[in-house]
């Protein structure tokens, strides 16, 4: 059956009839969201058909045949797990949505792009040739430019950062249509790298299909390696999955996307676009590790690149901690954690490409993605609920929520253990086996990062949890108690919440008895993985003791700092020391890359457009064409036309020359005078000349 | 399939015998839009017809309405090459006809507040139909000469419009325009006579086999068939607007009365990117292989040089004329590609392009109605709320010059990026290719987003206060436009397939 069809159509299909149904208010929602209803129930069928079936279910019609793009999906173990997670989890937000977005005036237009937006990344999932999924690839990115936008009136409490902060001279605060801008602007800029390494492929292979693309694997890797030019394509071909996970050099988009409405916020970090890059790897590792196997010339090449992404997963694991270790705003860390957390998939990744047992790498990051999934969908819906509640995106003005919102606080504290990797919760068991394919890769950088991150993680997760529900009350809070503002969130908000944190804690307790086999099925037919692999749940104990010492670490120092009245003046004598004031700026204006960017590209390129149009299109173009040559031909057509009155039988007057440019002079002098219709006249008797001209001669 | 009825060349050269009456009549405003529109609707429906009869897969002829011994024949031609073009103009000739009644009733009425007596309607509707009649002749020629004739009937008009109705120096611009177009239309058609007179036909696509005259300069001597080939691509250079001999487009586009731009824009220059594949590449194949990795090194500059020109301005027209000199380098990119891909792609931008930039320009025209006659973007911000329809129509457009789905245009992004990517890699330059696209179509992606914030997002800037939305007569014309562009990215193979066989048979 074609399950794997509507999984993807479904969601367009609701897009569209939200826009139909424009003014049909509720309607209009409850049909979207069982759009995305429809589309995971379909996943589930998918699924269910993809792990009953021995082999991947191919079904494709032909579209565009001269190049042989076809409609078509290619449905794996990868995929069909991969549509289950984004189409249930997209469920669960779009009911939250239902509430949190009531009342919004664009709703038609949320409604639209949030399928639309669904709908773009099960077909990017789905797609079984290249061209398809880029299609999918740019849908996403659309709807995320739009719903990052959202509220693009650009009102202050719509902002992400503190409104007048400036660092190095540049804003650091970001209104919902900048927001929206600089993620289709970063991202867009990784997509030509992947539209040009299929560009790449299809001259090798003359084909776009995917799996034709693994199987033909020797005939495009195998030039390429030659020519020394693999490991820079396959840097290139991969750039759009290093833009759209937001990693280092490209995390800045993701910061500020936080301007969207939080449900946009978690549909992003949690199901789609983030998701898609680290699934890029996820499908097409397997085939550049099927390439160093099969031509010895690319081995080198290929290791370099998966060293490469295992540097750059492990950096901005450890990069984008670090910024959330001192953020305010409860979206922000959330956001930092995100990009935090892509960075380990990416380093899992880069690992799994060094190790001897590929698959055991490939799972720990498609893992990670699902226990992350998971367990960020959650947070980010409940720190929705919460910034409903104190009309506030500061945590400074948050504070001893717990009482009013019991299960909120329920929820987000089960989900940042799992964040934070607290035995037994999920991410404990993914990012563990994370930590252990990085050590076993021998890129010892990158497993250092992975090992630090994990206790920067623990403590900007506990500072939040506390910061948000267990700190004393913030005037903002006390204000809001005692004028009976402070509530539990709805339960079409909570249950999902509520729900994701639950799946989070309950997975992860059996994961020990049912883990192996989820693995073993979400490995069992994947493309690209030839080799039988049977996953075990195991504990190296000396790397458990070094991960776990690093996670209660981080949860004892936040605790210490937050929790106690001595560590809150500690922590204030940190922010008034000199030192600990360049520290805090330095991780809050985010290393001032933020600020870099825009003095060095985005000031570079604005000089060098008006300087180049001042000085050189205006003045040396513009001039050149425009004054210089009607002055010439002006000059010329003066001195010839003395001559011409002086000597009128010269032979050499009738050079052809000297009449093109006293023509061409004459006109020119008509510029003052205005003189159209005689220069028409003229126009047009030459045309039939020159007509008459040709039949004579002919 | 050769028609036994001119059936192109009728639906081309009617409408322009009957608007030549148009200055003698005394009909109303309306009426003269509404046989406008109709007029232009007939090669539009022709050409369509004919599409959907021919599937396209192969050539639909003319029969030959004037044969000449030296000249060659006089016919025309539709094939998959030919049509993506003919189906664009006649969809945004006869879209803007209709979008003109309410726009130029707005101009009319501020050229009279200015003191001018403007030319009547009679007259505009009348050059109008001339320019874009003959503009569908142009891309439906089959000889040299024909092509040539009909390029100059084009020019001829659209210097009026500019010159009668335009804004700024109007006179001074249109002359301006008039003579450099003359300036690449002389050096085309010096190339193209010597050409045709010494191989002693001007046929680049031979009506009786049907087939392209590929390789009919080899047939020159040696020593003039080079400087031929150059003659002829300065001339297209020109007409086209590359990095260089640019410098003309920003002045008339921008300064043309907008529907007029809206056709100048995406409509004329386009023509001479798909002379490059149906004349230039045709006769002489071997010197523009030779030449291609230059012309590629030109379209890069032009795109990346384009779009920082357009991140300069301010008046949204010129911003928009800098963006289509941008937009000819993504055209000519593809052709020189010199694959099946890349070409298709080109010809395909065209359409979207099309699409993108009538759009564009056509947002630009209801701005100025609307907000009277505003055109600086830095007075604009925070038109959406008021004007959601023109910022989703604008929002399309974008989307069709950056290559956005769901629009055509993401279709000609792929092939023209497929196309130079396989020449890349032949080249053994595939890294350094990609880095100059980096910063082409970041540039491009940047402007286009950019500047649909400052006009459409963000806090309501003073003109927004007053702002909203116009009339139908202005926007149906614009959401028929959008929605073919948006129907083409779903059937992307009805032109593509056909396309990518001619091209490959021509490049063997």
């Amino acid at each position: 059956m074609e399950y794997a069809f509507l999984t993807w159509q479904i969601p367009y299909i609701g897009a569209i009839l939200a826009l139909l149904l424009n003014r049909a208010g509720k309607v209009r929602d409850v049909i979207a969201v069982l759009a995305i209803f429809g589309a995971a129930v379909a996943s589930t069928l998918t699924l269910q058909e993809a792990l009953a079936s021995e082999e991947a279910i191919h079904i494709s019609y032909p579209w565009i045949k001269s190049l042989g793009v076809t409609f078509g999906v290619y449905v794996d173990s990868l995929a069909a797990v991969m549509a289950l997670i984004v189409a249930w989890l997209s469920f669960l937000i779009a009911v939250y949505s239902l509430k949190y977005m009531e009342g919004d005036p664009g709703l038609t237009r949320y409604w639209f792009f949030f399928d639309f937006f669904v709908g773009s990344m099960l077909l990017l999932v789905l797609a079984d040739n290249l061209i398809l999924m880029f299609l999918g690839w740019e849908g996403t990115g659309l709807a995320s430019y739009a719903l990052i936008g959202h509220w693009y009136t650009d009102e202050d409490e719509k902002c992400v950062g503190d409104i007048g902060r400036k660092a190095l001279g540049v804003p650091m605060w970001f209104p919902p249509s900048h927001s929206g801008l600089r993620a289709i602007v970063f991202t867009r800029l990784g997509d030509v790298g992947f539209i040009a390494g299929i560009g790449a492929i299809y001259y090798f292979t003359h084909t776009f299909s995917i799996p034709e693309i693994a199987h033909m694997v020797g005939e495009w890797a195998g030039p390429l390696a030659h020519a020394g030019l693999l490991f820079p394509f396959l840097l290139i071909f991969s750039l759009g999955a290093f833009a759209k996970s937001a990693q280092f050099p490209f995390h800045e988009w993701l910061v500020t996307a936080m301007t969207g409405p939080t449900s946009v916020s978690a549909l992003i970090h949690a199901a789609t676009m983030v998701k898609a890059g680290v699934y890029f790897l996820l499908r097409f590792s397997p085939i550049f590790v099927l390439a160093a196997h099969e031509i010895p010339a690319a081995e080198p090449q290929v290791h370099a690149f998966f060293t490469a992404v295992a540097l750059i997963g492990g950096f901005t694991a450890f990069f984008m901690a670090t910024q959330a270790l001192v953020s305010r705003e409860l979206k922000l860390i959330l956001a930092f954690s995100t990009a935090s957390q892509l960075g380990y998939m990416f380093l899992a990744l880069g690992a799994a490409g060094l190790i001897a047992e590929f698959p055991m790498g490939f799972l720990a990051g498609f893992s990670h993605l699902m226990s992350h999934a998971i367990f960020k969908a959650s947070l980010f819906l409940v720190a929705g609920a919460v910034i409903h509640v104190v009309h506030s995106r500061f945590i400074d003005d948050m504070g001893g929520l717990w009482k009013a919102m019991k299960w909120s606080f329920l929820a987000m504290s089960l989900a940042a253990l799992s964040l934070m990797g607290v035995p037994p919760f999920m991410g404990f068991w993914t990012k563990d086996t994370i930590i252990e394919v990085a050590k076993e890769s021998g890129v010892f950088l990158a497993y250092l990062f992975g090992v630090v991150t994990a206790g920067l993680t623990a403590f900007y997760s506990t500072r939040m949890v506390i910061r948000t529900f267990l700190y004393e009350m913030s005037e903002n809070v006390r204000h809001a108690e005692e004028h009976h503002h402070l509530h539990e969130a709805h339960p079409l908000m909570l249950i999902p919440y509520l729900a994701l944190a639950l799946v989070s804690f309950i997975v992860g307790l059996s994961w020990p008895v049912y883990g192996p086999e989820i693995l073993g099925a979400m490995v069992s037919n994947v493309l690209g993985i030839h080799e039988e692999f049977h996953p075990h749940v195991h504990l190296d104990i000396g790397l458990l003791a070094t991960s776990l010492t690093m996670v209660f670490g981080g949860m004892l120092v936040a605790i210490g700092l937050y929790m106690t009245s001595s560590g809150r003046v500690t922590v204030r004598s940190l922010r008034e020391n000199p030192a600990g004031k360049v520290i805090h700026d330095f991780l809050y204006d985010r290393w001032y890359i933020n600020s870099i960017y825009y003095i060095v590209i985005v000031g570079g390129f604005a000089w060098l457009s008006r300087t180049i149009f001042k000085y050189f299109d205006s003045l040396i173009v513009d001039g050149f064409y425009h004054r210089f040559i009607p002055w010439l031909t002006d000059r010329l057509s003066v001195l010839g036309f003395k001559y011409f009155e002086t000597e009128v039988v010269d032979e050499t007057y009738h050079d052809r020359i000297v009449r093109m440019f006293k023509a061409f002079g004459s006109y020119v002098r008509r510029l003052q005078t205005g003189l159209v219709n005689q220069y028409l006249v003229a126009f047009f008797i030459g045309l039939l000349v020159v007509l008459f001209l040709l039949l004579w001669v002919g | 399939m050769i028609l036994e009825t001119p059936y192109m060349f009728l639906s081309v050269v009617v409408p322009m015998v009957i608007s030549l009456i148009f200055p003698f009549l005394d009909l109303g405003k309306k009426a003269f839009a509404t046989i406008s529109t109709v007029l232009l609707l007939i090669p539009l429906a022709v050409v369509s017809w004919l599409s959907y009869v021919s599937g396209l897969s192969e050539p639909v002829l003319d029969p030959v309405f004037f044969a000449h011994p030296t000249l060659g024949n006089f016919t025309m031609l539709l094939d998959s090459i030919s049509a993506p073009l003919a189906i664009s103009i006649g969809l945004v000739t006869s879209m803007i006809s209709w979008y003109s009644l309410k726009y130029m009733d707005h101009r009319f009425e501020e050229m009279e507040e200015e003191g001018h007596k403007p030319a009547s309607w009679g007259v505009y509707y009348m050059l109008y139909i001339l320019f874009s009649a003959a503009m569908m002749g142009t891309v439906l020629s089959t000889n040299l000469i024909e092509f040539y004739i009909f390029l100059e009937i084009s020019l001829l008009p659209s210097f009026l419009l500019i010159a009668f109705y335009g804004y700024g120096k109007r006179e001074r611009i249109a002359l301006l325009y008039l003579i450099w177009t003359h300036v690449g239309a002389l050096a085309f058609l010096v190339g193209t006579l010597i050409l045709g007179l010494n191989v002693g036909t001007f046929d680049y696509f031979n009506p009786i086999k049907a087939v392209a005259n590929l390789g009919l300069g080899n047939a020159l001597p040696e020593a003039i068939r080079f400087p031929v080939f150059i003659a002829i691509l300065i001339g297209l250079f020109v007409k086209m607007a590359v990095f260089g001999v640019h410098i003309w487009l920003p002045y008339a586009h921008a300064e043309a009365p907008t529907p007029v731009s809206a056709l100048l824009s995406p409509n004329l220059i386009g023509i001479a990117a798909y002379a490059m594949i149906r004349i230039a590449y045709v006769l002489f194949p071997a010197d523009f292989q030779a030449l291609a990795p230059y012309m590629l090194g030109l379209a890069l500059l032009t795109i990346i040089y384009g779009g920082l020109m357009a991140l300069a301005q301010d008046d949204f027209k010129r911003f928009l004329a800098y963006s289509s000199v941008s937009q000819m380098g993504y055209l000519l990119m593809g052709i020189a590609s010199v694959t099946a891909l890349g070409m298709a792609g080109a010809i395909l931008h065209y359409a979207a392009h099309a699409v993108g930039k009538a759009l564009l320009f056509a947002t630009a025209g209801v701005l100025i109605t609307q907000l009277h006659g505003l055109r600086s973007l830095s007075k604009m911000g925070g038109l959406a709320p008021k004007m959601p329809l023109t910022a989703s129509l604008a929002l399309i457009g974008f989307m069709h010059i950056t290559g956005v789905p769901p629009s055509l245009g993401l279709w000609s992004e792929v092939l023209i990026l497929a196309g130079v990517a396989n020449f890349a890699v032949k080249m053994n330059q595939f890294v350094l290719v990609t880095l100059f696209l980096l910063i082409g179509i970041g540039l491009s992606t940047a402007y286009s987003f950019i500047t649909m914030r400052r006009i459409f997002f963000g806090k309501p800037s003073e003109a927004a206060e007053h702002a909203q939305e116009a009339g139908g007569n202005l926007l149906i014309p614009m959401i028929v436009i959008a929605a073919v562009g948006l129907i083409l990215f779903l059937v992307p193979q009805l032109l593509v397939d056909p396309m990518v066989k001619a091209l490959a048979g021509l490049l063997g």
